[in-house]
């Protein structure tokens, strides 16, 4: 290592300045501002009644607040595992194969095609998935019955409605990941993969000992998020199940929005939003702590 | 697989070839399985609708549906609304992104992971429950029903993910290479904009897709804070071809159809630069 | 990159520039609904602007068409900002209109409504969703709203289906079971219903219920006067009768799974015999009906029905022309417009039925004529607290399928009444 005499990493703090300063405006003190009315009894306009802890007490309390948590953790587990999973095969397979014997522009085009449902505003998608669930004449039954299998009430029973609407998610997913793959799979030096193939690597080793590792941030972040956005998943249960039947597709941001606009218990609502919110950012420390360390360790 | 090198055209390769790019195939079809049932119930009379049900082809491709939801939503305008609004958005996100993912993702910044967290709290927060507090900010300072209101609030909050996904890919970018310009006398824009972006330009082509994409489909902030017709987004004026109770399914698809093709038509745009990947020969 | 920039630039100044010019000198009068243009409603108030303008040429007439989600999630917001316009449609009830006359964002009609004889126009059990109280509870106090049509709920039925099966119009409880028996025997399910919207159960739950209700039960459940027992006779009437309806195969099982706009179409394709809904799908069913005869009968036998008022004119607090907002809302009273609404399939307040020609109206507004003259308005069953159509909802869908007794029934959805009642000072 040579000696220099100043460090060419020191002195960015002015590059987060701009961010900073707008952030703190426009998410910071909003944030700050609706734990404040968390402790109160509110509409939104008028003046707030000051209720200290009940709003707490209550939440603490509510069944329904906590059993939509499970759901969440049902979505997450469905969300995370497996459109990552197809979205690394896909590219790959894109990235490598099609790309390779068929050309930049076949490959793209897949790509896209794959990533159009996440174009599709997911109010448009769910109406259509309620066609395809539809227990009478949905496609899903349609082709149930031509397989000789039995049809299902997919979103009117408590059993099937939240896998139901797992399914959608899964198929407006996949399309994410597979672009976030794709793009950095680019990064990747394809030296790398021709000197393994000359000495003799499956592509199952190739894809485990150099996409996968080398993928990593990529990986961290398409997790992260998905799991970040499975607990903030709210437009297809308001379009599709309105949280039905009964209480069995009710998650944790649709609940926290009912409060809002629909019994305008702000205050209540502030309350369940905070708890949520400390929820996620206790999920996401550990992982941005986890995140950072590997990345240290792999800089050094 | 063989990557890269000459393989020879065998019968197991082309076998290979054929199966993977129908099993492609099979599964784009099922991908795109909705998008084609909006667009066929786009071109249906309403009595078609009653008569075939969702599935069924229309019988003539009317395009009388789709000219009246035109009209009915002054569907131009909000057109141009929305593409004011998403363009902005993504440039102004991706601005900042850039700039915080570099302080934080190759500057050596102190609390960098509390930094970082700072950003993901954007990501983490319900949207219902900052909106009557930005309420109160925007009307103070006198931007409620603008849409320079949703561009900002939005911008930022898409910066939130765009720092987080930056930052990580650029604390893995190569140091040698920095070091190297730096020597060379490379002042930090200079680095930026010179190596910084153009190495990374299937990141941030991805960056300005997802925002654009995330910010056209929003529905909550426009519905929020644009009050006048003449300033609201597609998404919202899709909402018009529906009423309390009553929905004209045909309408409804029509408007979704709308709603949809300018997105599909940004897409493919620009998704060849995103394509436009760098060589590795430029790292050397 | 650059060159992209200068364009949205260039774009944003556009709309600025727009935007900003908005040169008010000339008075307008802002009017905002969210009623379609070809709904009885729209039609009728399109007359109503029409006319304002030939009698007020110094005038201009600002009209915006909402949509319902807008108005339901931003009112409050609109209301308390400098951007509200002069006269609005809001949905009426403690939860909507209640609450924005309490935080005193809407404008007190009660002196304008005596002079102009709106009080006299619209009979008492129309008017009390226009009044509300202190405490935002509809029935008594100022009035805060006014309504120029009514909804109310009732069956349609496929008349040709009924001759094929030899049944008539039942004329009491026993008999629509034995009717509906009927047709179950045939292989047919009765009645439409799309349960995966939730709130189309909480109507036929309620006109159960009313079998067993009288005036002091409304008043009691809607506007909190005196005590109510959900596990009175009304609710579990209801509730256990709901239950063996679905149970004799009245209604698809898999109801939960089917939304509302399909289960209307299946009415409409002539597959099912009944549909117990609303109003407010008359319009779409005289247009879109062409293969068979259709009527409507309501829920026999019993006086009180679910229904009331329809969504109020208010006038926001901050409104500029208040004037010319009382002038269009009696315009919209007029009997041209109200009798415009009638021939487009709508339910005036104050309408000439001998002006009306189609026969399925006529039936409708006699229907409505019937019902407010017994003073058998009930309303809807979600009205009383903010939110409550989805405990409501949330119920029925456990009830009917099976996952909650009707006593467990009655104790989940009495507890957020009770919660709001106690929490009204």
């Amino acid at each position: 290592m040579t000696q220099k005499s100043y460090s060419p990493y020191k002195g960015y703090t002015l590059f987060l300045l701009p961010g900073v300063l707008l952030f703190a405006v426009f998410i910071v003190l909003p944030f700050l501002t609706n734990v404040a009315v968390s402790f109160t009894k509110w509409t939104g306009i008028g003046t707030p009644t000051l209720l200290g802890l009940d709003n707490y007490f209550k939440a603490f309390g509510d069944a329904t607040f906590w059993a939509s948590f499970r759901n969440n953790l049902y979505l997450i587990i469905g969300m995370t595992t497996i459109p990552t999973i197809i979205g690394l095969l896909l590219a790959t397979v894109l990235f490598d194969y099609i790309s390779k014997r068929f050309g930049h522009g076949v490959a793209s085009f897949f790509r896209a095609g794959f990533y159009l449902p996440q174009i599709i505003p997911v109010v448009v998608a769910a109406i259509v998935w309620k066609w395809i669930y539809q227990p009478e004449w949905g496609a899903l039954n349609q082709v149930l019955t031509t397989l000789g299998l039995e049809p299902q009430n997919w979103l009117g029973r408590p059993t099937t409605a939240l896998p139901s609407v797992l399914g959608m998610l899964i198929w407006f997913q996949i399309g994410y990941p597979l672009v976030i793959f794709m793009a950095g799979l680019q990064r990747i030096d394809p030296e790398l993969y021709e000197a393994a193939a000359i000495d003799g690597a499956t592509w199952f080793r190739r894809f485990r000992h150099i996409t996968i590792p080398l993928l990593r941030p990529e990986i961290y972040i398409v997790i992260l998020t998905t799991i970040i956005f499975a607990l903030k998943t709210f437009a297809p249960v308001y379009s599709m199940t309105l949280g039905g039947p009964g209480s069995a597709t009710m998650v944790a941001s649709y609940f926290s929005y009912k409060q809002f606009f629909e019994t305008s218990n702000v205050g209540y609502g502030s309350t369940v939003a905070t708890i949520l919110t400390v929820i996620i950012m206790i999920v996401t420390i550990i992982y941005v702590r986890v995140q950072t360390g590997q990345e240290r360790r792999e800089t050094l | 697989m063989t990557v890269g090198t000459q393989s020879k055209p065998t019968l197991a390769n082309r076998l290979t070839s054929s199966l993977s790019l129908i099993a492609l195939v099979a599964l784009l079809l099922v991908m795109l399985f909705p998008l084609a049932l909006v667009t066929i119930n786009s071109f249906k009379t309403e009595n078609e609708y009653y008569d075939g049900g969702p599935f069924a082809l229309p019988q003539s491709w009317n395009t009388d549906v789709l000219r009246t939801t035109w009209e009915s939503t002054d569907y131009t305008t909000k057109l141009l609304n929305s593409l004011n609004i998403s363009l902005s958005v993504a440039v102004l996100a991706i601005v900042l992104s850039l700039f915080n993912a570099f302080a934080l993702g190759i500057g050596k910044v102190r609390g960098k992971p509390l930094i970082l967290l700072f950003f993901l709290l954007a990501i983490t927060l319900p949207p219902e429950s900052l909106v009557y507090p930005q309420y109160y900010f925007v009307k103070a300072i006198g931007l409620y029903d603008t849409q320079l209101a949703v561009i900002l609030i939005t911008a930022v909050f898409h910066s939130a993910y765009g720092t987080y996904l930056m930052s990580t890919v650029l604390s893995a970018f190569n140091r040698e290479l920095i070091e190297a310009a730096m020597i060379d006398g490379c002042n930090k824009l200079q680095l930026l904009f010179r190596i910084i972006v153009p190495l990374n330009r299937p990141a941030l082509s991805v960056l300005f897709v997802f925002f654009f994409i995330w910010t056209w489909n929003d529905f909550f902030l426009p519905l929020i804070f644009l009050i006048s017709n003449s300033r609201q987004t597609v998404p919202v004026a899709m909402a018009l071809a529906r009423g309390e109770r009553n929905m004209v399914v045909t309408t409804q698809s029509a408007a979704a159809l709308l709603g949809i093709i300018p997105c599909i038509i940004f897409f493919f745009l620009f998704q060849r630069t995103m394509a436009r990947g760098i060589t590795a020969g430029s790292l050397k | 990159m650059l060159k992209r920039t200068a364009i949205l630039l260039l774009l944003l100044l556009l709309v600025f520039v727009f935007g900003t010019v908005s040169a008010q000198d000339q008075t307008t009068l802002r009017i905002w609904h969210y009623e379609a243009a070809d709904s009885a409603m729209g039609v009728s108030w399109d007359l109503a602007m029409q006319r304002f303008e030939e009698l007020h040429p110094e005038v201009t007439i600002e009209f915006e068409l909402k949509t319902f989600d807008q108005i339901q999630q931003t009112a409050q917001m609109i209301l308390n900002s400098g951007d509200a316009p002069d006269v609005m449609e809001i949905n009426k009830g403690n939860a909507t209109a209640g609450l924005y006359a309490k935080q005193g964002l809407l404008t007190d009609l009660t002196e304008v409504a005596a002079e102009r004889g709106w009080d006299q126009l619209l009979s008492p059990s129309i008017l009390t969703t226009s009044r509300y109280d202190e405490n935002g509870i509809m029935g008594s106090g100022p009035i805060y709203g006014v309504t120029t049509y009514g909804e109310f709920v009732m069956v349609y039925y496929n008349k040709d289906m009924f001759a094929e099966h030899g049944v008539e119009v039942p004329t009491s409880l026993e008999e629509f079971e034995a009717v509906a028996d009927t047709f179950v025997a045939a292989g047919i399910t009765p009645i439409a219903i799309g349960a995966l919207d939730k709130w189309p159960l909480t109507q036929n739950f309620y006109e159960l219920a009313l079998y067993q209700a009288d005036r002091d039960f409304v008043n009691a459940y809607e506007l909190f006067q005196g005590d109510f027992d959900f596990h009175s006779e009304p609710f579990t009437f209801a509730a256990e009768t709901l239950v063996s309806h679905f149970e004799k195969g009245y209604y698809n099982p898999d109801a939960a799974g089917i939304d509302y706009d399909d289960a209307n179409a299946s009415f409409v394709q002539g597959l099912a015999p009944m549909n117990l809904t609303g109003s407010w799908m008359f319009g779409t069913f005289l247009s879109s009906i062409t293969d068979f005869e259709w009527g409507l009968f309501v829920m026999p036998g019993k006086t009180l029905n679910t229904g009331s008022g329809g969504n109020l004119w208010v006038v926001p607090a901050g409104a500029q022309n208040k004037d010319l907002a009382y002038e269009f809302i009696d315009l919209t009273l007029q009997p041209e417009a109200q009798t415009a609404m009638a021939n487009a399939g709508g339910i005036p307040v104050a309408a000439d039925l001998s002006q009306v020609e189609d026969a399925h109206v006529l039936e409708l507004n006699e229907a409505f004529s019937t019902i407010v003259a017994n003073d058998g308005l009930a309303f809807y069953p979600d009205w009383p607290a903010p939110g409550y159509m989805d405990t409501l909802g949330s119920g029925l869908q456990e009830l009917v399928g099976g996952t909650m007794s009707p006593s467990d029934f009655l104790d989940f959805i009495a507890a957020p009444w009770q919660d709001y009642k106690s929490s009204l000072s």
